[in-house]
């Protein structure tokens, strides 16, 4: 699952994770996320993974870096396997 | 309307002053076209390339006082010289012409640098002192008129552009790398940054002493955006607002030549336009850009505004085709990196307003940055008040904030709300009204290779401003446009060095100390600032129709990366072919070709803005140091303009 997400941000963005941009880089820090960008960004997510992000998901901090995207992405897709 | 240059104590021999200064004259001469003059005595060479608009006749320059101890070259208007004249005849002062130039020498030699916050207007000039051996610089307190300087082996020389220096032997053009990376992440450069090594822009508001062995710098226009009082009520703030604009509307008028008006379809020109009209004996001339694009195009409301008023209206009309041909010359009057391709428009318009014999226009920029016009400033308030506003609260407001941008739909609300959340704690000390607007910067300034800090530039700036961290939010706000993209991109780049580039001179009548200080005795008094400009669209209801006073701030955008993407013009092998990329040597070659790539070969709803704008960025970087730095395309300036003076005191002359 991770490789479309990591993927779609470096092709949005323009970057290549790696050693100097480890998947824990707070995005908004590194000067990479736009508003743009943030927004096609979970337009993709929601759309590939079938959910919608509730007000509170969008005010904790979640589409900050790779590896937290990741983490909430495959936490969504396993509650909805669950039910 | 002139172009100015000069230099001292050079090391050239004295015999050679003459062509150098027609030189450096000659590569600005559009700023000039209806005479050169320039003077030498041996230490200071310097002259002027003017447009003619006050004392068609006297008013050649370089003038003199009486006594030829005090020279002086002069770009631009000083808009009260009629009432400073006055008060300098009634100090015993003597005038030979009618001109403003021979106000702004007598003042000097009146009242010393203590003249310069008397004088109102966009202005740059340079006064020669022969006895003391002085030259004096200064320049407007808003940046309307251009002024560089630079130091070097080949002595001081200072001009209206930087593209002067090409006259000046042995010079050479190299960009800064540092300045660069700062310009990209701020969108325009700061006050004193030129974009080249060893080039400074005297900033706004500032003036310079040069002897031989020192150089001074001095500030004598701070910005100031607090008042003492304001008025006590709405029905007194409308009045106010009326009564400041009126009048400097009449001081801009102050011409020999006819004044017309450049109509956007906002609401900022069509009250420069009905003033104008109010005042004018015949029938005023407006003009302004059509798109062929209709979902930039605002024909309709600038038609609608000229038949209102019953101007004689010209509309310019301009294809994406346009753009992409245009791009190179505008680019080279413009000096400097440019983040959109809306000056190329404005080039365009220059031309054809010169060509139906127009020489003067007034416009509606400052009106924003004084009103608080622009977005940003509602983005500033709901950022700084983000977590003690309800969520409805929110919503409602972030769905008003930026309506014309496809990401802000309601449909994105959500994410809109994540994404300010991230945004409503300050990250850059004293830049939080910015610091979305540096994100798309933060990508640009990786057109540069090498780490850097693209901020520390900014950041030295404010923190060297008296008073600075007192500011409110948006206060900062507004302080930070007052010194970047209004002076940096939208009087320069889209402004002066466009309108210029044909002869054309530009007056802002929103740019007056005195509709300022007004609107600052008002601003967020009387309403909570969500509605833009709401006490001057409200100030100007019955003069104006309905559909301008209530229509919504439309920003002035022309297409960017799509106008060359759709038939690529032939210099875009610049940044297509590898070769000629690394000819650049400071950019980061994959970087490019990958944007370059992207943008190419999307469509235009899929490329962001960030990379709309690091696109023109990356063209205009490249054109910039194909034609400066490798001199390479060069010579696109107008035929001289005739010598209509040339006073030559040298020793051996």
């Amino acid at each position: 699952m991770s490789q479309p997400i990591r993927a779609f941000i470096e092709n949005q963005f323009l970057i290549e994770f790696g050693e100097d941009l480890p998947d824990d880089t707070d995005l908004f820090r590194a000067g990479v996320m736009d508003s743009f960008g943030y927004v096609q960004l979970c337009r993709y997510l929601e759309k590939t993974y079938q959910f919608k992000f509730t007000e509170e998901e969008m005010t904790s901090n979640i589409l900050v870096s790779l590896q937290r995207i990741e983490e909430f992405v495959a936490r969504k897709t396993a509650q909805a396997a669950a039910r | 309307m002139c172009g100015i240059a000069g230099f001292l104590h050079s090391s050239q021999a004295s015999g050679d002053h003459p062509e150098t200064i027609q030189n450096m004259l000659r590569s600005i001469a559009h700023r000039g076209p209806d005479g050169t003059g320039y003077f030498v005595d041996g230490i200071c060479a310097f002259g002027t390339t003017r447009l003619s608009i006050i004392d068609l006749e006297a008013g050649t320059q370089p003038l003199s006082d009486a006594s030829g101890r005090y020279w002086i070259c002069y770009n631009g208007e000083v808009y009260n010289y009629l009432e400073l004249r006055a008060e300098l005849e009634a100090k015993g002062r003597i005038f030979q012409t009618r001109s403003d130039t021979e106000v702004v020498l007598q003042a000097w030699i009146q009242w010393g640098d203590a003249c310069l916050p008397k004088l109102n207007g966009g202005y740059a000039f340079a006064i020669y002192d022969r006895m003391a051996g002085e030259l004096i610089l200064a320049r407007d307190r808003f940046g309307k008129r251009p002024l560089f300087y630079t130091q070097g082996p080949h002595g001081f020389a200072f001009a209206s552009e930087m593209k002067a220096f090409f006259g000046l032997p042995g010079f050479s053009f190299e960009q800064d790398v540092d300045q660069i990376r700062s310009i990209l992440v701020q969108w325009t450069p700061l006050p004193d940054q030129s974009g080249f090594h060893g080039i400074r822009s005297l900033p706004m508001g500032a003036w310079l002493n040069v002897t031989r062995g020192s150089m001074t710098e001095r500030t004598y226009g701070p910005l100031r955006l607090r008042t003492a009082s304001g008025p006590a009520s709405e029905g007194e703030a409308l009045a106010l607002i009326r009564d400041r604009l009126r009048q400097s509307v009449a001081l801009r008028l102050r011409s020999d030549v006819e004044v017309g008006v450049y109509l956007s379809g906002g609401v900022d020109s069509a009250i420069v336009a009905q003033l104008t009209c109010e005042r004018a004996l015949g029938r005023v001339r407006t003009f302004s850009v059509e798109f062929e694009d209709k979902n930039l195009d605002e024909s309709l409301q600038q038609r609608e505004m000229a038949a209102f008023l019953g101007t004689r209206h010209v509309g310019v009309r301009v294809s994406y085709e346009d753009i992409a041909r245009h791009f190179p010359d505008a680019i080279f009057h413009a000096e400097m990196p440019a983040f959109r391709s809306a000056f190329v428009p404005m080039y365009l318009l220059a031309q054809a307003t010169r060509r139906e014999g127009i020489k003067v226009v007034l416009s509606g920029e400052g009106a924003d940055e004084a009103f608080l016009g622009y977005d940003l400033y509602k983005e500033t308030l709901l950022r700084d008040g983000w977590n003690t506003f309800d969520e409805a609260w929110r919503r409602e407001r972030l769905a008003h904030l930026y309506p014309h941008l496809d990401h802000y739909k309601p449909e994105d609300i959500a994410a809109i709300t994540g994404l300010y959340h991230q945004f409503s704690q300050e990250r850059a000390p004293g830049l939080f009204s910015h610091e979305l607007r540096l994100q798309n910067g933060r990508f640009s300034a990786r057109l540069v290779q090498g780490q850097g800090d693209p901020l520390g530039a900014i950041q030295r700036l404010i923190q060297g401003e008296p008073g600075y961290a007192e500011l409110t939010a948006v206060e900062k706000a507004q302080w930070l446009e007052y010194k970047t993209l209004l002076p940096g991109y939208l009087l320069s780049t889209q402004g002066e060095r466009m309108t210029l580039a044909h002869g054309v001179e530009n007056r802002c009548p929103f740019l007056d100390p005195a509709v300022l200080d007004a609107a600052c005795s008002l601003n967020l008094r009387f309403d909570d600032g969500f509605a833009e400009k709401r006490l001057l669209r409200q100030a100007f209801r019955d003069q104006l129709p309905a559909s301008i006073v209530n229509k919504r701030k439309f920003p002035y955008r022309a297409p960017d990366a799509a106008a060359f993407a759709t038939r690529p013009p032939e210099y875009l092998e610049l940044l297509l072919s590898e070769g000629e990329l690394r000819r650049v040597p400071y950019l980061d070659q994959k970087f490019a070709q990958a944007l370059t790539k992207k943008v190419m070969g999307l469509g235009a709803a899929e490329i962001s803005t960030k990379e709309n704008q690091t696109f023109i960025f990356l063209l205009s970087l490249v054109l910039l140091h194909r034609f400066f730095t490798k001199r390479h395309g060069a010579d696109r300036s107008a035929a001289a303009s005739p010598i209509v003076r040339a006073v030559d005191l040298r020793p051996a002359a």
